[in-house]
């Protein structure tokens, strides 16, 4: 009950007992009370006009890390006896040091400047608006009214380096890039033999060849390396990623999905990210520093999710990909993903996919009674059926152990050895 | 300082009643009164705040009591002071509560205390002005009229106020 209606019920009441008995003490008790509503009334702020302004430190930042926040707010109203300004936090960031919370009294043009120190885990957070709650100094009058105070705040996932990733698309782009075009032409890897043909480098002539023929001379060809479209599928379907006991892979999707699109971009390529999961979010593909941005705030803003439609991976809109696209799948995989996978690999795209081990992950953190090991080996087995099937069905798939940083996995299963190794044969 | 404010305003106002009542004739339920005040506090230490609003309205009711029974008008006045500024404090203690260290806390209990203080003199006094002075000649019911006028007279104004 408002404060004010107490009051004033409490001094009807009395007034009312000092009629209905003739006793003026009835109305004596009610003198106080009603001193007590005018002189709250007559104080009650006449208008309100406060103004907001908000400054993040930084605003993109890794998971955990802290981030100062700082607030002033200035009064353009009348002088406010009793202000209760809150910042709202967006849900996920926690304060870590400071207050996001103050009292205080603000006279007319004056400016309160409060900050403090915010962290949180990966996300897109936005800042809208500072609860204001404002009452004369008694507190009978009191109003609540919203500052606007905008910003934004990015937690981008931990990018790890990956360097020279070695995949091979059906078909290429024109640019000249990293990636071997299944095409003759000017490059560092050996390709063939052709005819010599006026205008080859004296260099290129490949001297073995052409002293077997009296008349003829034959020049080296090279493989010519150009960039590629990549599409990276991140599967954020619940039912592959969380586990028991609040466990999930999903962090480590987001990882892997980063890395790789960072490495890829890096290469030049053209890469488009599709993330899978209650629904489709989708980056349009595109090239260097800027889509690197774009792909990390879809990934700071990526979520696991459930649906009836997206429950398994039929429905990839592979109209989104160019034909012959690499594909590469990050997902912990469950036993109805071969199919789907096996209709991709039929439609023309080449499919990689990073597989984050979920029987591995899942043992790390239970009890090792003897049953669940027992458990835990038959479900391994299921699980290396399973790729071994995909494997048959031209799938290249990467089982990653979680344990093991994403960047020696990577360089381990997907590193292309630089090109004065591969110059000398190695 | 609003928490010895408030120990004192629940103290000054159960006190008073429990003399009111003891001096009236009623000494059995000055006991209760003195409950009233133990449970009052345990509640506000408790941050059971809602309960101060039960309390004022304890107050008021006995302080109303008594003066349909006729106990002496000063203590049953003090009573519903008492539990005016009981009420008060403790909802400034609670609003207190939000403050972040660093306000200025101290200044705002102090402007605060000033005010309530000054509320409470002015309140206390015309009480007692209206209870000691009295207009032999005026007929009840036109006082009841001039009071009602009043009232009325006081909503326009602070309408007019709240306006400009």
């Amino acid at each position: 009950m408002p404060r004010s209606l107490l009051l004033s019920l409490l001094t009807y009441a009395l007034l009312l007992a000092g009629i209905a008995t003739v006793k003026g003490e009835f109305i004596a008790l009610a003198l106080p009370l009603v001193t007590y509503l005018i002189v709250g009334y007559l104080q009650a702020p006449e208008k309100i006009r406060l103004e907001a302004t908000r400054h993040l430190s930084i605003e993109r930042t890794s998971p955990n890390s802290n981030v100062d926040v700082t607030v002033t707010v200035t009064n353009r109203g009348s002088t406010l006896e009793e202000i209760l300004l809150a910042d709202a936090l967006p849900a996920g960031l926690t304060v870590r040091s400071g207050f996001s919370r103050h009292l205080l009294r603000l006279a007319k043009g004056e400016s309160f400047t409060f900050a403090y120190t915010v962290s949180g885990p990966r996300g897109g957070y936005v800042f809208d608006a500072l609860d204001v709650k404002v009452n004369d100094h008694l507190a009978v009058s009191s109003s609540r009214i919203r500052v606007e105070a905008k910003g934004r705040l990015f937690v981008l996932p931990p990018v790890t380096r990956v360097r020279n990733i070695a995949i091979r698309p059906r078909r290429t782009r024109v640019y000249a890039g990293t990636i071997p075009a299944r095409a003759g032409g000017a490059g560092t890897d050996f390709f063939g033999v052709r005819d010599y043909q006026p205008g080859d480098p004296p260099s290129a002539i490949n001297w073995r060849a052409s002293a077997r023929y009296v008349d003829k001379l034959f020049a080296n060809e090279f493989q010519q390396e150009r960039v590629a479209d990549v599409g990276i599928v991140l599967d954020g379907r619940l039912r592959t990623n969380e586990f028991a006991r609040g466990h999930s892979l999903f962090e480590y999707s987001v990882q892997a999905a980063a890395s790789l699109s960072d490495a890829l971009l890096n290469q030049g390529n053209r890469v488009g990210l599709l993330i899978y999961a209650s629904y489709l979010a989708w980056t349009f593909p595109g090239y260097g520093k800027i889509q690197r941005e774009r792909i990390l705030h879809a990934l700071a803003n990526a979520k696991t999710g459930e649906s009836q439609v997206f429950s398994d991976l039929e429905h990839i809109p592979t109209r989104l990909f160019p034909p012959e696209t690499q594909m590469v799948l990050v997902s912990p995989l469950s036993e109805d993903d071969f199919a789907p996978l096996t209709q991709l690999r039929a439609q023309g795209y080449e499919v990689m996919v990073v597989s984050p081990n979920p029987v591995k992950f899942e043992l790390s953190y239970l009890s090792a009674n003897e049953t669940i090991q027992l458990a835990g080996r038959v479900i391994q087995m299921e699980r290396a059926l399973l790729l071994q099937k995909m494997g048959r069905a031209g799938i290249h798939v990467l089982d990653w152990d979680v344990t093991e940083p994403f960047d020696l996995f990577v360089k381990r299963r997907l590193g292309r050895s630089p090109v004065w190794l591969r110059a000398i044969g190695r | 300082m609003t928490i010895i404010a408030l120990i004192l305003s629940i103290l000054l106002g159960t006190i008073s009643l429990a003399i009111g009542y003891a001096q009236g004739g009623f000494a059995g339920y000055s006991l209760w009164f003195l409950l009233l005040a133990a449970i009052w506090l345990l509640t506000h230490f408790r941050k059971w705040y809602w309960f101060s609003s039960i309390a004022l309205l304890i107050v008021i009711l006995a302080a109303a009591f008594g003066v349909w029974n006729e106990f002496p008008t000063v203590w049953m006045l003090l009573g519903a002071l008492g539990g005016l500024l009981g009420w008060d404090l403790s909802d400034f203690a609670r609003r207190l509560s939000y403050a972040a260290p660093m306000d200025d806390t101290r200044g705002m209990e102090r402007l605060h205390m000033e005010r309530v203080g000054i509320v409470a003199a002015l309140g206390l006094g015309l009480a007692l002005l209206s209870v000691f002075i009295h207009v032999q000649r005026l007929a009840f019911e036109v006082a009841v009229g001039l009071v009602l006028l009043a009232a009325l007279g006081l909503t326009r104004l602070v309408i007019g106020l709240r306006k400009y």
